[in-house]
């Protein structure tokens, strides 16, 4: 069995791939910048777009995920590429205290760590992962999660008096 | 409550024949015996870097891995919010620490995505030329440290003879041996010393003629390596795609993606390179492909000097750099795959959100999935096959 890779030309894919995720969900926003498909959707969604990027379109990779804190939500990014160039960048937001979105291990099995990491850093729980452990940090008597903004570092003072 | 806990944890990580035996914990071998956890590492001589390993073990048969990690973590995407943007550079030196051109190539181009600022060809060149020695420096004592693993030592004096020899060349260049600090937003920090280019192609001509000798028929042929090496971390294409992985443990699945071929970046369009990928997708696959890519870098940085231009190395830039609000992407292929990094910026002089996608971190994904079913010492060459770096997996 063989992995089969993407033919043709970068723009056209780039185009097949917005108007597949356009004719399949209600996406929030869809433009192409840069060369790159950029798309952003409910949190609710994000399992079934990712689903359709992986089965449907074909995007194999799952690049990274990178989880930004916003103070009050948290803006979630899916980086995809097709193994040829054609990449897509797919965010959702989410808000709340103790925020949970579904897990993309089920389509992608490399988000495995990746979600574990963002959990390990930011708390955001992946609902449905098989194995949500911290990754980096202690696993018992720490419950704090380093990447939040409103964990501050000890040199903080000294940097904020130079700016 | 504590052990309950820890109990589900470690169930949650199982693979299925250690599940089903978990699940009757009375079932025996023949032999009346039952399995034994094993923790290897972080302190162990052959691991590579700080890794903790939590085996579970059937006679010598690895029956669970579990990779545990953050021996080494420094949190660099915190320390990098606090930075402004060109006091990031030296710390993406520290990430992987066998690969510091790439980082700072893969930053720098993150920076410039939310910049548009025009680098000079000349710069793009000299970048390039100590990317691809980089990954001389960095692919041949990787081949040196997986023949140590195997329990030969010469392979790994011949690699860093030549990885001393490539530092000395950074040296002259940078003024750092690891640690350059070399690319800049813009440019690069200093142009090439004049007597530099002679030197490098001295060097690579040299390096050609012994590369055969060295590394390829002092190795190649060897029983045990042989025997050690083929069908050991076998995993197929989808699988390799699956856990994400790039670089060498993904091409030597014979899977044709290379990011300076298919996503391509400064002036590798204008180059000449072949993609090399195998069909074995096992230890000795990669060896087979890191020894081909050093070749193809060779033949790079051949082409480099030939067409450097002359010109600025720095491009215009101001004194304080404000990037426009929004994400900025950048990608390089290191040495053990796709180095990506996503930058947030606010608007104002510091990120809002740096963050790295270390090719050792998703690379390592595969311990868990391949390990179980080989045997106790099959498993440092399989880290050769990854040929992780404590320094990226733990950022």
């Amino acid at each position: 069995m063989a992995v089969t890779l993407p033919e043709g030309n970068l723009e056209d894919r780039l185009k097949g791939y917005l108007d597949g995720f356009g004719n399949r969900h209600g996406l929030l926003e869809s433009e192409i910048v840069r060369g790159s498909v950029r798309i952003v959707v409910a949190p609710g969604d994000v399992q079934a777009v990712l689903a359709t990027a992986k089965e449907a379109l074909g995007i194999v990779h799952l690049s990274f995920i990178t989880v930004v804190d916003r103070v009050g939500s948290f803006e979630i990014t899916y980086e995809l590429m097709d193994l040829r160039g054609g990449r897509v960048t797919l965010k959702t937001t989410i808000e709340g205290e103790e925020p949970v979105i579904g897990t993309a291990t089920g389509i992608y099995p490399t988000a495995n760590w990746h979600e574990r990491e963002a959990y390990d850093m930011f708390g955001v729980a992946f609902a449905g992962h098989p194995d949500l452990r911290r990754l980096y940090m202690w696993q018992d008597h720490f419950d704090h999660h380093p990447l939040l903004k409103s964990f501050e570092i000890t040199t903080r003072r000294t940097f904020e008096g130079l700016r | 409550m504590l052990s309950e806990e820890r109990r589900v944890e470690q169930q949650s990580a199982l693979t299925e024949p250690a599940a089903a035996r978990l699940a009757a914990p009375d079932v025996r071998d023949e032999f009346g015996l039952e399995t034994i956890d094993m923790s290897m590492g972080p302190q162990h001589p052959a691991m590579h870097g700080l890794l903790r390993l939590i085996l579970e073990l059937d006679g010598e048969t690895v029956v669970r891995c579990d990779p545990v990690m953050g021996y080494l973590h420094r949190c660099q995407e915190k320390i990098a919010e606090n930075r402004m943007y060109p006091a990031v550079i030296p710390l993406t030196d520290r990430l992987d620490y066998f690969a510091n051109m790439h980082n700072e190539h893969g930053y720098v181009l993150a920076v410039e995505d939310l910049l548009d600022v025009e680098v000079p060809p000349r710069a793009e060149y000299i970048r390039v030329l100590m990317s691809e020695l980089m990954r001389l420096a960095s692919h041949i004592p990787s081949i040196g440290f997986l023949m140590l693993e195997l329990g030969a030592f010469t392979p790994i004096l011949y690699a860093f003879r030549e990885r001393e020899r490539i530092q000395t060349i950074f040296e002259a260049v940078t003024g750092a041996r690891m640690m350059f600090h070399y690319i800049r937003i813009g440019g690069v920090k200093a142009d090439l010393p004049p007597d530099i280019p002679q030197k490098i192609w001295d060097y690579i001509e040299g390096l050609e003629s012994r590369f055969q000798n060295d590394f390829v028929d002092l190795i190649q042929g060897n029983e045990i390596f042989i025997s050690r090496t083929r069908g050991v971390g076998k995993m197929t294409q989808e699988k390799a795609v699956e856990m994400g992985l790039t670089g060498p443990p993904l091409r030597c699945t014979g899977v044709d993606f290379d990011l300076r071929r298919d996503y391509p970046y400064s002036i590798y369009p204008e180059l000449e390179f072949d993609v090399i990928t195998d069909t074995a997708g096992d230890v000795e696959a990669s060896y087979r492909i890191r020894i081909a890519e050093c070749l193809q870098s060779i033949r790079l940085i051949k082409q480099c000097l030939e067409k450097m231009p002359e010109g600025a190395v720095m491009g215009d830039l101001g004194r304080r750099l404000r990037p426009k609000e929004g994400d900025g992407f950048g990608r390089v292929e290191s040495p053990r795959g796709e180095f990506a990094v996503h930058i947030v910026s606010d608007g104002s002089d510091t990120p809002y959100r740096v963050h790295y996608r270390d090719p050792s971190f998703c690379n390592m994904q595969l311990l868990q999935e391949v390990v179980p079913g080989h045997y106790l010492p099959d498993i440092m060459p399989i880290m050769g096959l990854i040929d992780p770096v404590s320094g990226g997996w733990d950022k």
